[in-house]
Formats: C-alpha cells, sequence, structure tokens
C-alpha cells in the first residue's frame, strides 16, 4: 500500500512475466484497481465475474488464485487476516503479539503503526523493522550504523536526546524524562546531547550590555542557571556506556548571551558524582563547555579508579595546568586508552606532568594536546616520555609552538619507538634543520603510519622524504596485516638491524 | 607522502575553484600546483612500482615467470595505490583546512597576547600618568588650601579644573579607544564567524567533491580492474585453450603410440601362440598314444575281471539256490512255530482267566482271612487283657497262697526251732544256735525281681557313689546286690563319666543349654540319659553289658591291643556269661563278689571311648533280637526256684537233729511211760485222798447233824477225827 508511487511502473513486468514476482507491487496494484490487467492472458475473464459455473473454470480460476495472491479480495477474507487487522487495530488498547505463530506476528508488526505511544511497544516489540519504521517517520536522516546497527536503540537514544535537548529546567516536567526511563532502560547505551538549555528568565536583565565580563556575574547567579541534573537518568540506564555532552546551546544566533554557556560548580559537581556512579561508562566527552582547570579538577576526581572509563574527552574548554596535572593523576589511576585534551590551555608544566604520567602508562592508545600551548619545555618532556612508553599508538601535538629542540629528541623517539603509528606535528615551528632531523628519526622507523608536518616550516625536500618513508611503513603494514604469518620473519629480523644501523 | 606540504591557507582557495579532476591532479593541469602534484605522484607511482617489483620478487619470486596472473595483480595493486594516494590525498585535501584554521588561531592567540600584553603596558603606563596628575592634583589641594588669596584660590581652582578636565580626558581617550578595540573586536568576530561558515562551506564542498571523486575513481578502478581481469581471463582463457590443444594433440600422439605398440605386441603374441599350438599338439599326440596304451591294458584287466566275476556270479547263484531252499524250509518251520504260538496263546489265555479267577478268590478269601485276623486280633487282645488281668490276679493270689504257706511253713519252723531249742536246752542240756539261712528271711515269692531299667540304676548308682564318696563308709549290702558282680560301684561310676565326657555329640544341643543351669550331678544323669537314649541302651543289662564291655576292651588291650572288632565276638560269650552269672547269682551269691579285681578304669584312654562305643553298638544289635524269647524263659523259670525253696523249707531241720530227736523220742517215751504210770498213781492217790477228803466231810457232816446230838452217843466221840 505504500508503495503506490510505485505501481505503475511495476505492473508492466509483472503482466509480462506472468508470475507473482513481486507481491507488494501485486497488492498494491489489486488494492487501487481490478485485478484483471495483472493476471495473465491464460486466464479468461469470466474468472471473476461467473467464477462458479463449471468445475473446469472453477480449477482454472484456482491455478490463477495461485499465481495472484490477490485475487481471493473478491471472496471473504480469511478469519486470520480479519484477526490481525483487528489485533493492530486495537493494539494501543490490547497488545497481543507473542502469543501468535510467528508469520502472524510479522504481519501485525508489518501494519503497526508507528505513531504508537511507547509505553505499549517499548518492552514488547523487538522487531527491527518496526523500529526502523518509527525512526524513518521521526527523522529524515538515518545513520544506523552509528548505532550498533539497531533501529531500536537508535529510535531511543534519539528520542532521549531530542528530550533532554529541549529540557528547560523549572518549566518542563521531570517525568517526562523519567516516565521514558523503564522503557529505554534496556536499549540505550549512549546520550549524546550538545545542547543544555538553562533555565528561562522571566525578568529580562537590566545588565545585558556587561555580559562581556561574565565571569564574576556567572558565580553569582549560578544557583539560577542550574541545567538539568542527569543523575537520575543515569543511574536508571542499566546498559549506558557512553556520556557525550555539551553544556551550552545552539542557534542562539543574535540573542547570545555569555549567560546561556555556563557549566556552573553546581553542574559540575552533580556530573562528577553521576559518572562515578555510573560503572558501565566507558565514554565520556564534556566539550565546548567552558570547563575550568578546578571544574576539571572535580570531574577528574569523580573519574578515579573508575572501573570500565576508556575515553576521556575534554576538549575545547579551558583547562590549564592544574587540570592537565589532574589528567596526568588520572592516567596513572585508571584504564584510560584515549585522552583528548584538545583546544585547551595546558602549557609547559600540566605538558611535564602528563609526560610524567605517560612515561610508565601502559593503557593510554591516544594522546591529543592539539592547539595548546606546551611549547618546547612540554613538547621535550613528552618525546623523553615516549622513549619509556610501549603503549601510545597516536599523538597529536598540532599547534603547541614547537620548535627545533623538540623535533631533536622527536627523531630519536622514533628511531627507537616501534609502537607509535600517527605523530601530528602541524602548526608548529619546526624549521628545517629539525625537519632534516625528523627525517633522520625517520629513516630508522618501521612503524609509523602518519606524520603530518603541514605548516610547520619543514623544507618540502624533508617532508616529501618522510612522506616516502611513511609509505614503505604503510606497504609493509598492509602486508602484515594480509598474511601476518609470511611477514613477521622478516620485519622482525629486520627490526633489531634498524634501529643499531 | 606529503605533496601538499607547502599548501597555504590561500591556496586552498585556489584549489575549490578546480574542476575537480577525475583521476586525482593531472599533469595537464592549468594550475601549477596542482601539476606539481600530479609529477609527484608520477614520480612516487613509478618509485612505488620499482619498489613493489622489488618487493614483488622478494614476495612471489616463482610469480614472475607467469605473466598473465601478476597482470591483474599488478592492475589490482596500481589502482589500490592510487586509490589510496588519491583517499590521503583527499583525506589531507579536506584536513588542509583545519590545519589552516588552526595555524590561524594560533597566530592569533600570539596576536591576541602581543595585543593584550600592549595594552596592559599600555594601561599601566597610563595609570602611572594619571597617579602622577592626579598626585599632582592632590598636592595643589594642599597648596590651595594654604592660599589666602580668594584670587590666587580661584585661579588655582581653575588649573585644577583644568587638571581634572584634562584627566577625566584621558581616561574617557582611554575608553573610547578601549571600545574602539572592542567594536574592532566585535567586527573580527562577526568576521570570523563569517569566515569559519565559509570554511565550514569550504569543508563541506571539499568532502562533497572528495566523496564525487573518490566514488568516481573507485569505479574507474573497478571498471579497470574488472577489464584487467577480463583480459586476463581472455588470456588465461586463450592459452588454456593452447595448452589444452596441446596436450590434446600429444595425447593423440601418444594413443597412437600406443596403439601401434599394441598392434606390434599382439603380432608377437601371435607368433608365440603359434609356436605353442604346435608345442602343444606334439605333446597331445604323445600323451594319447600313451594313454591309449594304457587302455589296452586296462581293458585286457577288464576282461580278467569280467571272468572272475562271471565265476562269482555263478557261485553266488548257486549259493542262491541253497539259500532259497533253505528259507522255504523256514517258512515251514515258521508257520509250524506260529501255530504253535496259537495255540499256546489260547493256553495262556485261559491260563490268564482261570489266574484272575483265582486272584479274585484268593482275594476274597485273602479278605475273609484278614478280616479273621483281625476279629483274632482283637480277640487275641482282649486274651491278653484277660492274661494279664488273670496273671496279675494270679500273681496276687499265688503271693497271697504263698505268703499264707510261707507263713505256716515259718510257724511250723519256728516250732520246729522252739521244739529243737527246747531239746537242746532242756533236754540235752547244749546250747542252741539258731540256723541263719536266707530263705528265712524271704518274704514273698523269689522269683518277683524286677528288672530295673538303665537309668534307674544310674540314678542309684550316682547316688549311691555320691554317698560312698560323703561318708566313705562301708557299703551297704543292699546296694551291692544291684551291681554286678565283676564291676565295683566306683569303676562303673568312671567309666559312665568318661562315656558322658567323651559322647557329648549324642546329645541334642538344645537340651545341653537347658542343662547348664543343673545340678553337676543331675546334669550327668539328665546327660546320661539322653546318651543311652541314643546308643538304645534301656535296661540295667544293657548298661551292665556296657560297662563290662568297657571293661574287657581295656583287659584285651592292655595286653595285646586287639582290634575292636574281634571284641565283638567277644561281646556275646561275655553276655552269656552275664546271663548265666545272673542265673547263678541266687545261688552263688557272696562268693563270687571277688572274683577279678576290675582294671581300674583310668587306663582307658579317653580317645578309645568312641571306638568303644561303635564296637558296642555294632554287637548290640545282635543280642537285641533274642530278647524277646529270653523274656518268656524267665517266667518258666521262677517254678524250678519255687520247688528249691520250699525244699529248702523243708530241710530246715537236717537229718542228725531229726536222728536225735528220733532217740530222744524213744527215751523221752519211756520217759513218758513211767512218768504215766507215775501220773496215774499219783492219780489214784489223789483220788483216795480225795475219798479220804471226803468221807471226812461226811463224817464231820454227819457228826455236826442234830441227829448225832440228839443221839445218846454222837458219833464224834466215837472217833478221833484228825484235824488238819
Amino acid at each position: 500500500m505504500q508503495e503506490t508511487i510505485t505501481t505503475p511502473t511495476m505492473s508492466a513486468p509483472s503482466r509480462s512475466s506472468v508470475s507473482t514476482q513481486d507481491r507488494s507491487s501485486a497488492t498494491g496494484h489489486a488494492s487501487s484497481t481490478d485485478p484483471q490487467p495483472s493476471k495473465p492472458s491464460v486466464a479468461p475473464p469470466p474468472g471473476k465475474s461467473k467464477g462458479p459455473n463449471s468445475g473446469a473454470s472453477v480449477r482454472r480460476m484456482r491455478r490463477i488464485i495461485a499465481e495472484d495472491a490477490e485475487w481471493s479480495l473478491a471472496i471473504v477474507p480469511l478469519l486470520r487476516e480479519l484477526c490481525i487487522q483487528h489485533i493492530v487495530k486495537n493494539f494501543q488498547n490490547n497488545p497481543i503479539l507473542k502469543q501468535l505463530p510467528p508469520e502472524d506476528q510479522q504481519k501485525v508488526l508489518n501494519h503497526l503503526s508507528p505513531d504508537l505511544p511507547l509505553a505499549v511497544t517499548a518492552n514488547l516489540i523487538d522487531d527491527e523493522g518496526y523500529w526502523s519504521r518509527c525512526c524513518m517517520q521521526r527523522w529524515p536522516v538515518c545513520y544506523v550504523a552509528k548505532y550498533g546497527g539497531s533501529w531500536k536503540r537508535m529510535f531511543f537514544e534519539r528520542h532521549l536526546e531530542n528530550l533532554l535537548k529541549y529540557f528547560i529546567p523549572g518549566t518542563t516536567d521531570p517525568a517526562v524524562i523519567l516516565d521514558l526511563l523503564p522503557l529505554c532502560r534496556n536499549y540505550v547505551r549512549r546520550i549524546h546531547v550538545d545542547q543544555f538549555l538553562p533555565p528561562v528568565q522571566l525578568l529580562p536583565r537590566p545588565r545585558s550590555g556587561e555580559q562581556s565580563d561574565s565571569g564574576s556575574e556567572g558565580e553569582m547567579e549560578e544557583p539560577a542557571m542550574d541545567h538539568y541534573q542527569l543523575g537520575d537518568l543515569v543511574a536508571g540506564l542499566s546498559h549506558l556506556e557512553e556520556l557525550d555532552l555539551v553544556y551550552g546551546v545552539k542557534d542562539c544566533g543574535m540573542n547570545f548571551e555569555w549567560n546561556l554557556f555556563l557549566f556552573t560548580y553546581h553542574d559540575c559537581h552533580s556530573l562528577a558524582a553521576t559518572i562515578k556512579a555510573c560503572h558501565t561508562l566507558k565514554i565520556f566527552r564534556l566539550t565546548r563547555s567552558k570547563v575550568d582547570d578546578d571544574k576539571a579538577r572535580i570531574l577528574i576526581r569523580g573519574l578515579l579508579d573508575h572501573p570500565a572509563l576508556e575515553e576521556l574527552d575534554l576538549s575545547h574548554n579551558l583547562i590549564g595546568d592544574r587540570g592537565g596535572r589532574a589528567a596526568a593523576k588520572l592516567l596513572s589511576h585508571s584504564r584510560l586508552r584515549v585522552l583528548n585534551l584538545a583546544n585547551n590551555q595546558v602549557r609547559a608544566p600540566g605538558a611535564q606532568s602528563l609526560a610524567h604520567a605517560l612515561a610508565h602508562n601502559t593503557n593510554l592508545i591516544s594522546l591529543n594536546l592539539r592547539l595548546n600551548c606546551i611549547e618546547d619545555e612540554g613538547g621535550q618532556a613528552l618525546a623523553h616520555a615516549l622513549q619509556t612508553n610501549k603503549c601510545l599508538t597516536t599523538l597529536h601535538l598540532g599547534g603547541n609552538e614547537l620548535s627545533e629542540p623538540t623535533a631533536t629528541l622527536l627523531s630519536q623517539v622514533l628511531a627507537i619507538n616501534t609502537t607509535l603509528t600517527s605523530i601530528n606535528l602541524s602548526c608548529n615551528h619546526i624549521g628545517l634543520d629539525g625537519g632534516k632531523q625528523l627525517l633522520e628519526g625517520m629513516s630508522d622507523n618501521r612503524t609509523l603510519l602518519e606524520f603530518d608536518l603541514r605548516l610547520s616550516d619543514v623544507s618540502q625536500e624533508s617532508e616529501y622524504l618522510i612522506g616516502q618513508a611513511l609509505c614503505a611503513n604503510r606497504e609493509a603494514a598492509r602486508q602484515r596485516a594480509l598474511n601476518p604469518s609470511h611477514f613477521m620473519s622478516p620485519i622482525t629480523a629486520k627490526g633489531p638491524e634498524n634501529p643499531v644501523g | 607522502m606529503n605533496p601538499p606540504g607547502s599548501l597555504g591557507v590561500l591556496e586552498e582557495k585556489e584549489e575549490e575553484h578546480l574542476s575537480t579532476p577525475i583521476l586525482g591532479p593531472s599533469i595537464h593541469s592549468d594550475n601549477p600546483q596542482e601539476r606539481i602534484q600530479a609529477r609527484r605522484l608520477r614520480i612516487a607511482a613509478r618509485l612505488e612500482a620499482r619498489r613493489r617489483e622489488a618487493l614483488g620478487e622478494y614476495l612471489d619470486g616463482k610469480k614472475e615467470s607467469e605473466e598473465d596472473q601478476s597482470k591483474s595483480y599488478k592492475q589490482k595493486e596500481e589502482s589500490r595505490l592510487k586509490l589510496a594516494k588519491l583517499l590521503l590525498c583527499g583525506a589531507e585535501f579536506v584536513t588542509n583546512i583545519q590545519v589552516a584554521t588552526d595555524i590561524r588561531e594560533i597566530h592569533r592567540r600570539v596576536e591576541e597576547e602581543e595585543i593584550k600584553r600592549q595594552r596592559l603596558e599600555k594601561l599601566e603606563n597610563e595609570v602611572k600618568t594619571s597617579q602622577d596628575k592626579f598626585d599632582e592634583i592632590t598636592a595643589k589641594w594642599e597648596e590651595g588650601k594654604q592660599k589666602r588669596i580668594p584670587q590666587d584660590l580661584w585661579d588655582m581652582l581653575n588649573t585644577q579644573q583644568v587638571h581634572c578636565a584634562g584627566l577625566i580626558e584621558d581616561k574617557n581617550k582611554l575608553i573610547s579607544e578601549l571600545q574602539q578595540e572592542l567594536k574592532t573586536k566585535d567586527d573580527q568576530y562577526v568576521k570570523d564567524l563569517k569566515k569559519q561558515s565559509d570554511d565550514t562551506c569550504l569543508l563541506l564542498e571539499r568532502m562533497e567533491e572528495q566523496v564525487k571523486n573518490v566514488m568516481k575513481s573507485f569505479r574507474q578502478e573497478l571498471h579497470n580492474i574488472e577489464k584487467a581481469f577480463e583480459v586476463e581471463r581472455q588470456e588465461l582463457l586463450t592459452s588454456n585453450k593452447k595448452k589444452w590443444e596441446r596436450a590434446l594433440q600429444a595425447h593423440n600422439s601418444k594413443e597412437l603410440e600406443y596403439l601401434m605398440n599394441r598392434i606390434r605386441k599382439v603380432e608377437d603374441y601371435e607368433k608365440q601362440l603359434n609356436k605353442q599350438r604346435i608345442l602343444d599338439c606334439e605333446e597331445y599326440n604323445m600323451i594319447k598314444i600313451k594313454l591309449e596304451q594304457d587302455v589296452q591294458i586296462l581293458e585286457q584287466q577288464l576282461q580278467q575281471m569280467k571272468a572272475t566275476y562271471q565265476l562269482n556270479q555263478e557261485k553266488l547263484e548257486y549259493n542262491f539256490q541253497v539259500l532259497k531252499k533253505r528259507d522255504e524250509e523256514s517258512t515251514v518251520i515258521k508257520s509250524q512255530q506260529k501255530r504253535k504260538i496259537n495255540r499256546l496263546h489260547d493256553i495262556l489265555n485261559n491260563l490268564r482267566s482261570k489266574y484272575t479267577k483265582q486272584i479274585k478268590q484268593f482275594q476274597e478269601e485273602n479278605q475273609s482271612l484278614t478280616s479273621d485276623y483281625k476279629r483274632l486280633v482283637v480277640q487275641f487282645k482282649e486274651l491278653q487283657k484277660a492274661m494279664r488281668h488273670f496273671a496279675l490276679i494270679d500273681e496276687e493270689k499265688f503271693r497271697e497262697i504263698w505268703l499264707m504257706n510261707e507263713e505256716e511253713a515259718k510257724d511250723l519252723i519256728s516250732r520246729a526251732f522252739d521244739v529243737d531249742r527246747i531239746i537242746h536246752t532242756h533236754h540235752l542240756g547244749l546250747p542252741w544256735t539258731a540256723p541263719d539261712f536266707w530263705f528265712l528271711k524271704n518274704v514273698g515269692p523269689i522269683s518277683q525281681q524286677q528288672q530295673k531299667s538303665a537309668t534307674q540304676i544310674l540314678e542309684e548308682l550316682l547316688m549311691q557313689t555320691e554317698e560312698e564318696e560323703t561318708e566313705a563308709a562301708a557299703s551297704e549290702p543292699e546296694s551291692y546286690l544291684d551291681l554286678p558282680k565283676q564291676v565295683s560301684a566306683k569303676t562303673t561310676r568312671k567309666i559312665l563319666m568318661l562315656l558322658c565326657d567323651e559322647s557329648g555329640f549324642l546329645i541334642e544341643s538344645k537340651l545341653l543349654s537347658l542343662l547348664l543351669p543343673l545340678e553337676k550331678s543331675e546334669c550327668y544323669l539328665l546327660r546320661l540319659d539322653a546318651i543311652f537314649s541314643a546308643l538304645g541302651i534301656e535296661s540295667e543289662d544293657d548298661l551292665y553289658k556296657l560297662v563290662n564291655f568297657f571293661l574287657k576292651y581295656q583287659a584285651h588291650h592292655s595286653p595285646s591291643s586287639q582290634e575292636p572288632t574281634s571284641l565283638i565276638s567277644a561281646l556275646e560269650p561275655a553276655e552269656q556269661i552275664d546271663r548265666e552269672g545272673e542265673e547263678e547269682e541266687s545261688l552263688v551269691e557272696g562268693e563270687t563278689e571277688e572274683k577279678e579285681t576290675p582294671p581300674s578304669p583310668r587306663l582307658i584312654h579317653p580317645n578309645d571311648v568312641l571306638k568303644i562305643l561303635e564296637a558296642f553298638v555294632m554287637g548290640l544289635k545282635k543280642p537285641r533280637d533274642f530278647q524277646a524269647p529270653v523274656k518268656l524263659l524267665k517266667d518258666v523259670r521262677n517254678n524250678s526256684k519255687d520247688s528249691e525253696y520250699w525244699k529248702a523249707l523243708t530241710t530246715v531241720i537236717p537229718d542228725s537233729t531229726q536222728n536225735l530227736w528220733d532217740a530222744l523220742y524213744m527215751a523221752l517215751e519211756k520217759y513218758h511211760l513211767v512218768l504215766t504210770q507215775r501220773a496215774k498213781l499219783l492219780m489214784e492217790n489223789n483220788s483216795l485222798e480225795q475219798q479220804n477228803t471226803e468221807l471226812q466231810m461226811l463224817l464231820q457232816q454227819y457228826l455236826g447233824s442234830k441227829i448225832n446230838s440228839e443221839l445218846q452217843v454222837p458219833p464224834t466221840q466215837v472217833f478221833q477225827v484228825p484235824t488238819k
């Protein structure tokens, strides 16, 4: 029925091929017009008008019935079909599904409306087809792979996200979300919210002109500016693995006020308690939320010795050296695998403490310090740490005011280290000599696959040559991945030679 | 692989105008940068190809020979590399924007910092100068206070005002400057926003382009690869076809060769076959001749055999004739026999009927006889009962009579003894001793002695021995009477004890358990009782037999250690002796008491007891059969004893005394005569005296009578009557 558009195109081939190749097209066609055109030429026209004439004609009719599923429309529909229709019609009041035989279940599911209340459907229906229809109806763009291929999970996660996004503390009823909790608790694995609305200010603010320096103003009004507290919700979700939050307002346009982007201390404390209590959490992202040192420390204190946390993303915040130190402490007190502190204000001391933690860490795989200002001191400390570290594979130091001394140390690291696969040094002041040294280091390396040196004042020649070396490494890695048994031996044989020579 | 390393921020804009090349950057592009990039790509590809070749050599050295295989492989590798490069370039191309913004941000930050620093410096300077000015002004206030002249004061105030105004103006200027800066910053922000949106747009565009590019190139590469595969397949097909044909040809030629070989071989074999045939024919002929000879010989033998056969046949025919005749004879005899059998059968039947009849008759007879017999038995029983009754009565009568007679006899005897004593003492003046005979003490019939049962004896024995032990006194004569002569009570007891101890197996276990709480003697008694019942010892005799047997055995064994079998034979005579001994017992009693000193029973070894018992039981079976007649004999025997007894009674007074009595009688008779005479005389005397007295009395009477007194002369005076 839903394919009324396709019927005209599909009817022609069905008529020509004499077989019921597509039932849905046939149903669509049959319901729209009379079934005769879809019938093959073998069937005589009296098949429908004067069917019960003689045994032979009935038999011929029979044959036609077998070929055309919808021909039987003239006859009274089956009781089974009627029952199914009735069930579908009254599903909201009397949901009968599990008691039905599988084929009927499928039929019922195919005909259920996606607008049914969630209280009925949430825990009853597991059919992906139904949930995909629900999703398709609500959102034009659906990318299921992002949700582990589960339409149901996608539906609930996005539904919850929508609710959270437009939740206004003080005006919206918190029961709206808590009512949903028992329905979605088994399906939601990730909460991704890129906006938290502040409570509505009824009185127009008199000092709206002075919002440029809101640091002092914000603290005064903090109690009034608290956002929605996730505590209850997160505690109720038993499979929550990922928390991706942005404390800010989207699409504010010219109504911009600093006030809209306040991550208050109260928010911070409650969030820290929430993530501490959630033992299934694996990924925690809090970006673009003006998290400063103190708040970062509060959050990280909550995350110390967390049993499951693997990824921490605090990019695009205001974290300084103290926050960096806290992150370094977290590195040695958890099983963190990915740490992202991009676009913060970490300087040399923070980087040094991170490097100190990194030197003996065996969990961290990826470290991102893009757009910080660790400078050569921090860079050197990190390079030293990498000489002993045997775990880190990805390092992003783009835009950190690094220069030649760091490059020299890194070239030594490159010669020794066999775990790093990706380094990003773009937007630094490596300089020509630094580039040459890196090239030297690169000539002894067989594992690095990516090395970004764009816009870092390196001579084109060395950059090109480094690119060659990377290509070779990539090729080797590919071969290794293709058939490890054959290629392990030459590489391991080569491995020890190269650092020596 | 970092070709666009030198790409600047400006470059990106240029690039975004470029119509996206189908296969990445092309050498013929208008853009020099792109041309450079393309050339670099080419160089890289060549290098890569060289490297790959080297690698390929290293990897699959064998595969080098097969060019067709590597064609698709090459194509695949090529496209893969191309695509990888494309992706890499694309990624770089896209991320360039980010990098550019990053660096812009860094620059901005640096600038910002610088400006900030300058601003701070400027502010500080301003603060300093304004402070100076302010100080100046405040200093002037002091000055002003000292001024007394209003004009001066006014002037000063004016200047002060001017100064203040200047200060405020300075500040205002600063403020306006800062505000200006803020405005510019705002503008900057708006610009930045625009830039950002531009950047994002650019990013999107590039991404889209990239996607399109990549898709296109992927498609093309796929197409290329497919083509390469197709070509390779075709080549492979043709080569395979060629190979197939070659192989087919080779196969055909080989087949031909095989055929030729085969034909040759067939000819060879044919020749060989012919040769073989000839050889075989010769051999066949030889064998044929030999076999024919053999056949002749065999035929001769056959003839001979036939002759013998003829002979045998005749002989057999003769025999047959003889046998036929015999057969006939036998048939005749058979018929005769049959007839006989028939006759005999008839007789047999008759006899059988007779026999059955007789059986019936006899059965009837038997029945009548049995009924008779039964009746007789009943009668006999009744008779026996009567007999027993009578016997009892007879016995009683007999006893009574006996007692009566005995009493009479004893009276007589006592009288006789009295007489004898009187005679002896009174008449002969001899001392008289009363004779002591057994029969004098006997009361009742002698033969009434009863057979005591074994157990009774045992009891007695045990009791007696116990008494003996306790008292250790002289044995009672009464008890000794019961025991057999040869055996003392002690030995018997010992033997019995031994028996009791050794043959406990004869006692039932139940009984044993019951016996436990009893007294020793009682226990022994019951045990022995059980043993005797098991052995079949019933009567006193048997017991004595047993004891004797033991002793005998001992006696036999101690000197000669004979076998117990010989003992059995010895048993019978012993019994007879016993029996005789018993008969004699009454006569020879007392004298035989110490005939044998019984051998100490200690000599009997406990181990021998069983053997002895066995022998005894074997021996005991025989005498059992004789017991019935023996009992009858005992009844008859009593009579003879009676006569003896009575005879003995008659001869209580011996002949000598009788003779004495006779003599005495004679003398006494004479004496009696004398005495009778004397008695007569005495009588006469007495009668005379009596007459005298009577006469006296009469006289007295007469004398004393009144008549006398009346008479003149009384008679009394006449005679003198003697007074008494």
